[in-house]
């Protein structure tokens, strides 16, 4: 037979019960604006009944655990969609600069002068042996010159800024790997010890979370509850309480910050985050535009040069160099185009040394329509990179639109398994309010019934 | 039971309230800019073609300036060798006269010397300038085309024989000038060579009408030729409605490229305004919705 200190023992237990539940659903409430969080469950259980003869007697409640409720599929779908976003992110930052620095859509781009320059040569062609049609000539291919070197000026500028943001990058990668080593030994020992290590697992996926945004991150659970990152190509990040720092190191011929892991270049192996956003532009996008403008002025100096040379000028003198020969393969030629001519009657319109003949110069004017780069005509080339450009834009913003719906979809989901509900908490709480009185109402008929029992035992 | 939902609903509102609100500003930009397309990513395609029409667009421009210089160009060439026919039928009529057996010697020579001012006022056509350059020295611009050697009285080409061509519209190119020689001392008839002739014919009293016939064949030469720069004129003139055509044909390109139909932009903006609204106005309600706790008493 349960005694009646049994049950008051029973009472005592529900209301500590009760007081832990409330206590949860306060610590939920208290949260429900941390990022991060998964709310909490209180799990009640049965205590061991206790066996008197046939009889089976209940013998109350205890809080069994708190339980972090959590979905880690849902976090490691997040964690690399979020890869992808921070790549892309950083990608459109970059490439939407890099679109604004070629201005066709107000045709105040390279377009417009390079067709300036080709429309003096066909303005000398109808009065060769005018001084002003010649100077106009030269200011043309100064202005084209200018065009070249300020927009592959611009893209340098933008390649260094990247350059500083892959530090930045690695800096912070590195804080949070740092960050989530020491979070991890925390999961484990929680976990090990049997505790709830739901707070540190939040903390934790928080963490790898920013860290994906970074740089693409791949999670093994090395059991214990503690996880292994590395990057997807196999680059450790974190071991267990250890993490592994990235280093940069800049390149000697390029002189731009390579990243290092444990003494090896993985630059080339970053395959998603920001940093890998950050590297595409530096590495891949600027360089092939740069290289692209560089093809164009190169080819265009060289083959004016060359057919200025084919001429005579208009003192009947062979022609000579309009712009100063690019160098050799062409690398650099956009930044460094210069015009070399100062003496406009040194342009050589005539193809016999008459002041009248205007046969050079028409060979001059028709290299806008030869195929000078890459099987191209100049404008076609130039077009060509501009579609280029936009294009990689515009697929990257659709990537990014969808990506962005699906990580919504999926934080959605996560907020579905670990949003903190203040309807929810509430209807809790007056559960737990509810079965709190009660217990506290059973503690004083119990209470009631020992004093009659005393009463009656001392026969007062 | 059904499945737990998010009980956030911030982030979804965040990023519709975000979409409405950039759908607004593409559609103000739209507007304000009267173009669909305003960086390249809006329409590479687009983007890349509006290149190539600018292009177009410019060389246009630039034909018809050179089109411009030209037309003056030749139409001094024109006027001047149309004084040169008048000149030469001048020549014919007074030497027709003097071959007349009845002058007297005196007579002739009056006409004689008639011719001889005849031959220096071509001379002076022929070596007209127009810019600093003479028309009709070929290539030799800054040459003067014809001199005239006072002892003998023959008439000399110091120019060359080259033709310059210049485009005036893609793939089109016209002769831009007739080397003198072709015009002055043509073999078929040479205006010089007929005039001294004549004068010398008119001294002498001989072969007076022969004279006059070969002051006939180069004026036939010299209206032959004048065809070549009435040829030109007239087909600059196509060239110049063609481009004229062209340009308008490639601004309106241009448009439906990347212009903007402003109805449809307008119909837009008020469209992404009420739906911004709508988003806003939904957002203030759900986010003052009460929960269970304002119940609990």
């Amino acid at each position: 037979m349960g005694s009646l200190s049994t049950s008051l023992n029973i009472a005592l237990q529900s209301l500590q019960a009760e007081q832990g539940a409330i206590s949860t659903t306060s610590n939920n409430i208290a949260n429900v604006n941390t990022p991060g969080y998964a709310r909490q469950r209180t799990n009640f259980a049965e205590s061991t009944p206790v066996q008197q003869g046939d009889l089976t007697l209940g013998s109350g409640v205890h809080l069994d655990q708190v339980t972090s409720l959590r979905d880690s599929i849902l976090d490691l779908r997040a964690n690399q969609e979020t890869q992808q976003q921070g790549q892309l992110n950083a990608f459109l930052g970059a490439a939407q600069q890099i679109q604004g620095l070629f201005n066709e859509t107000t045709g105040t781009g390279l377009q417009a002068s390079l067709s300036a320059f080709f429309n003096s040569l066909s303005q000398l062609s109808t009065n060769p042996s005018d001084p002003n049609v010649r100077q106009a000539v030269l200011t043309a291919a100064q202005n084209l010159a200018t065009g070249f070197n300020q927009t592959s000026a611009n893209l340098s500028t933008l390649q260094r800024n990247e350059d500083s943001s892959v530090t930045q990058s690695v800096n912070q990668i590195n804080t949070l790997t740092a960050q989530i080593a020491a979070v991890n030994i925390q999961v484990a020992s929680a976990t090990g010890s049997g505790q709830n290590a739901g707070p540190f697992v939040d903390q934790r996926q928080q963490l790898i979370n920013q860290l994906s945004g970074l740089v693409d991150v791949s999670e093994v659970d090395a059991g214990n509850g503690s996880l292994t990152l590395s990057t997807s190509n196999g680059a450790p990040l974190v071991v267990a309480g250890q993490s592994f720092q990235l280093a940069t190191q800049p390149d000697p011929t390029t002189g731009l910050q390579e990243v290092f892991s444990l003494g090896s270049d993985i630059t080339a192996k970053i395959t998603s985050g920001a940093l890998a956003g950050q590297l595409q532009i530096r590495d891949q996008e600027i360089p092939g535009i740069q290289s692209s403008l560089d093809a164009l002025a190169s080819n265009l100096a060289t083959d004016v040069n060359t057919q200025n040379q084919a001429g005579f000028d208009l003192n009947g003198a062979p022609g000579g160099d309009i712009f100063v020969p690019p160098p050799a393969g062409g690398v650099g030629a956009a930044a460094t185009l210069t015009v070399s001519l100062t003496d406009p009657s040194k342009i050589a319109a005539s193809a016999d040394g008459t002041a009248g003949d205007n046969t050079n110069a028409n060979a001059l004017l028709a290299i806008q329509n030869e195929a000078i780069v890459n099987g191209q005509t100049p404008l076609n080339a130039y077009s060509g990179l501009i579609f280029k450009i936009g294009n990689n834009v515009s697929t990257a913003q659709t990537q990014q639109l969808s990506g962005g719906l699906v990580l919504q979809q999926i934080q959605n989901l996560q907020g579905g398994v670990s949003g903190v509900d203040i309807n929810e908490e509430s209807a809790n709480l007056i559960r737990f309010q509810n079965a709190y009185q009660a217990s506290a109402q059973i503690s004083a008929i119990i209470d009631s019934l020992m004093q009659a029992t005393i009463n009656m035992v001392s026969g007062v | 039971m059904s499945i737990r939902l998010n009980p956030d609903l911030l982030p979804d509102l965040l990023a519709s309230i975000q979409q409405t609100e950039q759908n607004l500003n593409i559609s103000t930009q739209q507007l304000s800019t009267g173009q669909a397309v305003n960086q390249l990513s809006d329409n590479p395609g687009a983007a890349a073609q509006l290149v190539k029409n600018h292009n177009q667009a410019s060389q246009d421009d630039q034909f018809l300036q050179n089109i411009n210089s030209l037309q003056s160009r030749f139409q001094i060439a024109d006027s001047t060798l149309s004084n040169v026919v008048t000149a030469l039928t001048r020549a014919i009529s007074i030497g027709t006269e003097g071959a007349n057996g009845t002058l007297s010697p005196s007579d002739r020579q009056a006409i004689a010397q008639e011719v001889q001012g005849i031959n220096s006022q071509l001379l002076n056509l022929a070596n007209t300038s127009s810019q600093g350059t003479f028309l009709f020295s070929g290539t030799a611009v800054t040459t003067q085309p014809f001199t005239l050697d006072p002892a003998t009285n023959t008439v000399t080409y110091n120019g060359n024989t080259n033709v310059t061509s210049v485009q005036i519209s893609n793939g089109n190119a016209i002769a831009t000038n007739v080397p003198g020689s072709q015009l002055f001392q043509n073999a078929a008839g040479s205006a010089f060579g007929a005039l001294q002739a004549l004068n010398t014919a008119l001294l002498s009293g001989n072969n007076i009408g022969q004279a006059v016939s070969q002051v006939q064949s180069a004026l036939t030469q010299v209206s032959t030729q004048r065809v070549t720069y009435g040829n030109a004129l007239s087909q600059i003139n196509l060239s110049e409605s063609f481009l004229n055509q062209d340009k308008l044909n490639l601004s309106s390109q241009e448009n439906s490229l990347i212009g903007v139909d402003p109805a449809k932009a307008a119909s837009d903006l008020v469209q992404s305004q009420n739906a911004n609204q709508a988003v806003l106005n939904a957002t203030g309600r759900v986010l003052n919705l009460p929960t269970l706790l304002d119940f609990i008493k």
